[in-house]
């Protein structure tokens, strides 16, 4: 009898009960967006502000004292380089997932014709791996640089080129010779000598309108320096620096294991330039301050920024439902008054209300979870161009919320209904 | 001419005849009783003639206006000029205070005019109780306001129905003295009820049955004085 | 007592005496109204502070010597340029190269003060030189020349072999080292001091090579500042730094986007939560609908005293949760950005206006429904 009255209610009630569904399916739906939103806003955010560069550098170890000096002072030929054929290792790291873009650098100075001498900069464009785990990465500054302009001609696009002998030349540089694409500039390195031709021209806002870029092997080729690169910048996805990464960057060995496990196993830059010093033989990999602090604070802020907003709706959802579930329970004194009247307790005709509420809740919740799961995803196939990953830890937290809330909802009304005596009731009061 | 005159009236939802070939006359300053068991069509009657409903077939003249003809808009208009309502549930607005339910029906008709709404409580006897809510009132004090709300616009006709359904017997009293007073100032008075004792201390008493006028009564002994007790017959 | 007094009396008796309903009412026009009010200004007011945040990025305008190197007034004439609300910092730059322990390395003048600003990323062991004589020492010469926080080193210069000039000798000074300079950059390879000391080592004044230029400002809004300094100091070439610049754009429209989206859904998610609500509200009132109507209430009567009802909830619900609203983003900006958010007056009346509106559109349906039901229904039945 109890489920034959609850049904009945639920069917011949549906506009009332598909009201209050509806409610706690958009309480619902609002509550899921926003926490599939919030707890992926961290990793989306991160992936925009890649567009900054390279997070971290890492430079030969004896080099890493003098490498600056002798570049500035004489062009180029220290003693220490990293090894072009461990490259591949920075993608095998603990960490290698968050390694996004990477690329290598090596530096010669090259006399023109005219006797001028220029910088030249030999890496990788969109250097294609094949990684031991089966990935596939396209690496190089055509990602790396995004902030570069090509103004005249394209990126060097290092698959589709036959002739390795091309370079792209910085504007000023440009300016200074009067070149533009396809025109040919012949360079003479510390070894050898060869003619590139120009692809493009970049804009690069910075010291590297001064230089030209050319693929690696075209550049060590320049200057003998085979197998061997300057420096190589990575750009990686890192967690916000807390204490416990500061401390570990001063000193590793300064951690308990158990600290030094968490700190091994949390992808903060320092973490991840420790990892990466141990694939590379004598490398001293150390994180770009202007980068990987600025990420951490715009990272942070947002975040902190989504949990209040966050917080703020799930409250305006909560107490919407609540409001409704209020009014719509109080509407229905007069039955209640009757059911009392015929003799029922008030343990049963709150049970009644409870099941009935809780019975449209659970559809409500259900139907709002999909909804709200696809309002995650508008925002971010608009705001960030790809899929929102919902997190399995959204899916309780919702159903916990609905259902305290609705409960919570129900009880000023039920206190009502526990109040009324059911002749008051009968006589229309 | 009656001030109120139903010809042949027909109300009909799908099969059931509601109201089946009436007609009924009312004199100005007349008393009327309606009486009829559960589902005689008294209701139905009562909502045409209050301008709440209106009949499937038949004419319906109110100071020779036929207000089966009229739109919902105009019966609205109609209904709050020459109509008062008293209803068996009082119905009075439950936040609005004794003179403010009164001169709600004022704001409805024309302007509300406190002091006039003060005088109709007078009349029923619940000045003293002006600026309480319905819900300090007793059965009978909402029953009173009801009425005073119902002749504050000086209706053509008071219709009452089963103004006594919700009241005891002393309240019933109050109600019923208080017909006859209005009755003695020449209003005219419709009372829907299935109580024989309040029905019998009208002028006429009609008999409804199965949507059909079915009985007629003049209360011979009727004077217009305030005489209501247990003893009163046909 | 006219007629107009009677409709504000009605609508008053039914907020005040119907308390309890009308507060579950007003709640949820409230809540509606605050997060109406607060996300909007979150959602104008994240540029500024997201703005501010990516000024964490350092400079994003340089000047550079059209020819040579320029002054400090070229400087300040470049500032006037800008709108003074806008810049953050502006820090001059003078590069030398001098001798320490008889080794050769470059050096920086700057203001100190200036260049906390503009290159906020900085991480500074020790203090930042406070007083003339004293350096900030890149991490890598740090390591190079064993010298430590507190450590004594003397600086000298030599005038350029080209001046061949006898009567110039070697000008030398000794520092102390105030701090150690980490950036991860190439910063670490220089030694930092205050412009007067270099100005002093090399006799030379009054000249500057590079000024770094913090703006709070998008990447439209410097390119004219830009255009504008280029035109009328002819000492300067003002440019963007492309790689903050460009990358602050796209990041800051994407959050700007991303709040934008978020307040939409959750506003409109919140106001059909505040319109079902009314319709809840309003729906339980039928009966006192109909009793109007048999009173001799026309629809239009009804329809007008029930949405003035409506709407003066809205208004009051959309008060108070303006109020709210501040208060909330008030909140947020502290917690999040440590600052205080801007007021927006505009704010008010449209968050009123559009409370009202939601009210009174939801309040309208169930009240045309039930205002056109006939009184007869509702007073017998149910």
């Amino acid at each position: 009898m109890f489920f034959r009255m609850i049904f009945g209610t639920l069917i011949r009630q549906w506009k009332k009960m598909l009201m209050i569904a509806f409610t706690i399916a958009l309480g619902a739906s609002l509550a899921t967006a926003m926490l599939s939103v919030m707890l992926d806003v961290g990793d989306k955010v991160n992936q925009e502000l890649k567009t900054y560069g390279a997070n971290i550098t890492v430079v030969p170890k004896e080099n890493s004292v003098l490498n600056s000096l002798y570049e500035v002072e004489d062009g180029g030929s220290t003693g220490a380089y990293l090894r072009e054929d461990e490259l591949g290792k920075i993608k095998t790291i603990f960490w290698a997932f968050n390694i996004v873009d990477y690329a290598p650098f090596v530096n010669t100075k090259a006399k023109l014709d005219d006797g001028t001498e220029i910088t030249a900069v030999g890496t990788w464009f969109n250097h294609h791996m094949e990684l031991p785990t089966g990935e596939q990465l396209d690496a190089g500054i055509t990602s790396l640089r995004s902030w570069w302009e090509v103004t005249d001609g394209k990126w060097i696009d290092e698959q589709s080129i036959e002739n390795r002998n091309v370079a792209m030349v910085g504007s000023a540089l440009a300016e200074k010779l009067g070149v533009r694409m396809c025109d040919e500039i012949h360079l003479t390195g510390s070894v050898s000598d060869l003619t590139v031709k120009v692809a493009g021209i970049i804009d690069a806002g910075g010291d590297e309108d001064n230089k030209i870029f050319m693929p690696l092997d075209t550049a060590q080729t320049l200057s003998g320096l085979d197998g061997k690169v300057d420096s190589v910048e990575v750009s990686a996805l890192t967690t916000p620096d807390n204490e416990l990464a500061v401390k570990a960057a001063k000193d590793p060995k300064s951690l308990t294991i158990a600290q030094y496990e968490l700190w091994y196993c949390t992808a903060y830059a320092s973490s991840i330039c420790y990892q990466i010093q141990e694939v590379m033989t004598d490398a001293v990999a150390s994180p770009v301050r202007q980068v990987a602090d600025s990420e951490g604070a715009i990272l942070e802020k947002t975040q902190l920024l989504m949990v209040l907003i966050t917080i703020l709706s799930l409250i305006g959802a909560a107490l919407g439902i609540c409001n409704l579930v209020t009014a719509s329970v109080m509407e229905r004194s007069a039955e209640m008054g009757l059911m009392k009247a015929i003799g029922a307790q008030n343990s049963s005709v709150s049970g009644l209300v409870l099941t009935e509420i809780i019975i449209t809740a659970v559809f409500g919740g259900i139907a709002g979870f999909f909804a709200g799961y696809g309002f995650a995803q508008i925002i971010g196939h608009t705001v960030f161009g790809s899929a929102i990953n919902m997190r399995p830890a959204v899916i309780p937290i919702v159903a916990v919320l609905v259902l305290i809330v609705t409960l919570a909802g129900c009880i000023p009304a039920i206190r009502m209904l526990l109040r009324l005596s059911p002749c008051e009731v009968l006589h229309g009061k | 001419m009656s001030l109120l005159e139903l010809k042949n009236i027909y109300k009909i939802y799908g099969d059931l005849h509601a109201l089946d070939d009436v007609n009924l006359k009312v004199e100005k300053g007349e008393w009327l009783s309606i009486m009829g068991p559960s589902g005689s069509g008294k209701s139905t009657m009562m909502n045409i003639i209050g301008c709440m409903d209106k009949p499937s077939k038949g004419e319906v003249l109110l100071d020779g206006v036929d207000i089966a003809k009229e739109s919902a808009k105009n019966l609205t208009m109609i209904r709050r000029d020459k109509i008062g309502l008293i209803f068996q549930q009082f119905h009075l607005v439950s936040y609005l205070t004794a003179i403010e339910n009164v001169m709600l029906a004022q704001y409805y008709h024309s302007v509300p005019d406190e002091k006039e709404a003060l005088e109709a409580l007078d009349r029923v006897g619940l000045a003293d109780r002006a600026k309480h809510l319905p819900s300090q009132l007793s059965g009978g004090e909402q029953q009173r306001v009801c009425v005073a709300r119902a002749l504050i616009n000086y209706p053509e006709i008071i219709l009452a129905d089963e103004p006594t359904g919700n009241l005891d017997d002393a309240n019933e009293k109050i109600v019923v003295d208080l017909f006859h007073k209005l009755h003695n100032e020449g209003t005219t008075l419709i009372v829907v009820t299935h109580d024989p004792e309040v029905a019998e201390v009208a002028q006429r008493t009609v008999y409804l049955r199965n949507g059909r006028l079915h009985k007629e009564t003049i209360n011979q002994h009727f004077t217009g004085e305030i005489k209501f007790d247990n003893e009163v017959s046909v | 007592m006219n007629k107009r007094k009677m409709f504000f009396r009605m609508i008053t008796a039914s907020l005040l005496r119907r308390r309890s309903r009308m507060i579950v009412a007003l709640l949820s026009i409230a809540i509606g109204a605050t997060i109406l009010s607060g996300l909007v200004t979150i959602y104008y007011d994240v540029p500024r502070q997201m703005g501010a945040q990516f000024r964490n990025y350092g400079a994003n305008m340089i000047f550079t010597p059209t020819d040579g190197s320029f002054t400090s007034a070229d400087i300040s004439q470049g500032k006037n340029c800008i709108d003074q609300k806008d810049i953050i910092g502006v820090t001059p730059y003078r590069y030398e190269s001098l001798r320490m322990r008889e080794q050769p390395v470059m050096a920086a003048g700057t203001d100190m003060a200036e260049a906390k600003l503009t290159s906020p990323y900085w991480s500074v062991e020790g203090e930042y030189p406070s007083a003339e004589g004293q350096i900030l020492l890149g991490a890598t010469l740090s390591e190079q020349f064993r010298l430590g926080t507190g450590d004594k080193v003397e600086i000298g210069f030599t005038p350029s072999a080209d001046d061949n000039d006898e009567t110039v000798v070697d000008s030398t000074k000794e520092f102390t080292v105030s701090g150690i300079l980490e950036t991860g950059g190439p910063e670490e390879d220089y030694v930092y001091m205050i412009l007067s000391d270099l100005e002093e080592l090399t006799g030379v004044s009054g000249k500057i090579d590079l000024a770094e230029l913090s703006i709070s400002a998008k990447s439209d809004k410097l390119k004219t500042y830009a255009d504008k300094i280029n035109s009328s100091v002819p000492t300067i070439r003002a440019s963007l730094v492309k790689r903050v610049t460009e990358s602050e754009t796209t990041v800051l429209t994407k959050l700007q986007a991303l709040v934008l989206l978020v307040t939409v859904v959750v506003l409109a998610l919140t106001m059909i939560c505040v319109a079902t609500t009314m319709t809840a509200v309003v729906a339980e009132r039928r009966r006192e609908i109909g009793l109007r109507k048999a009173i001799g209430a026309s629809n239009s009567s009804i329809i007008k005293e029930f949405m003035g009802e409506g709407m003066l909830l809205g208004a009051v619900g959309g008060i108070i949760g303006s109020v709210l609203g501040y208060i909330f983003a008030q909140q947020v900006s502290i917690n999040v950005f440590s600052s205080s958010i801007s007021f927006m007056p505009l704010l008010v009346p449209i968050t009123i206006l559009v409370s009202v509106a939601v009210t009174g559109i939801s309040c309208l349906l169930p009240i045309r429904s039930a205002a056109s039901i006939e009184p007869a229904l509702v007073l017998k039945g149910e």
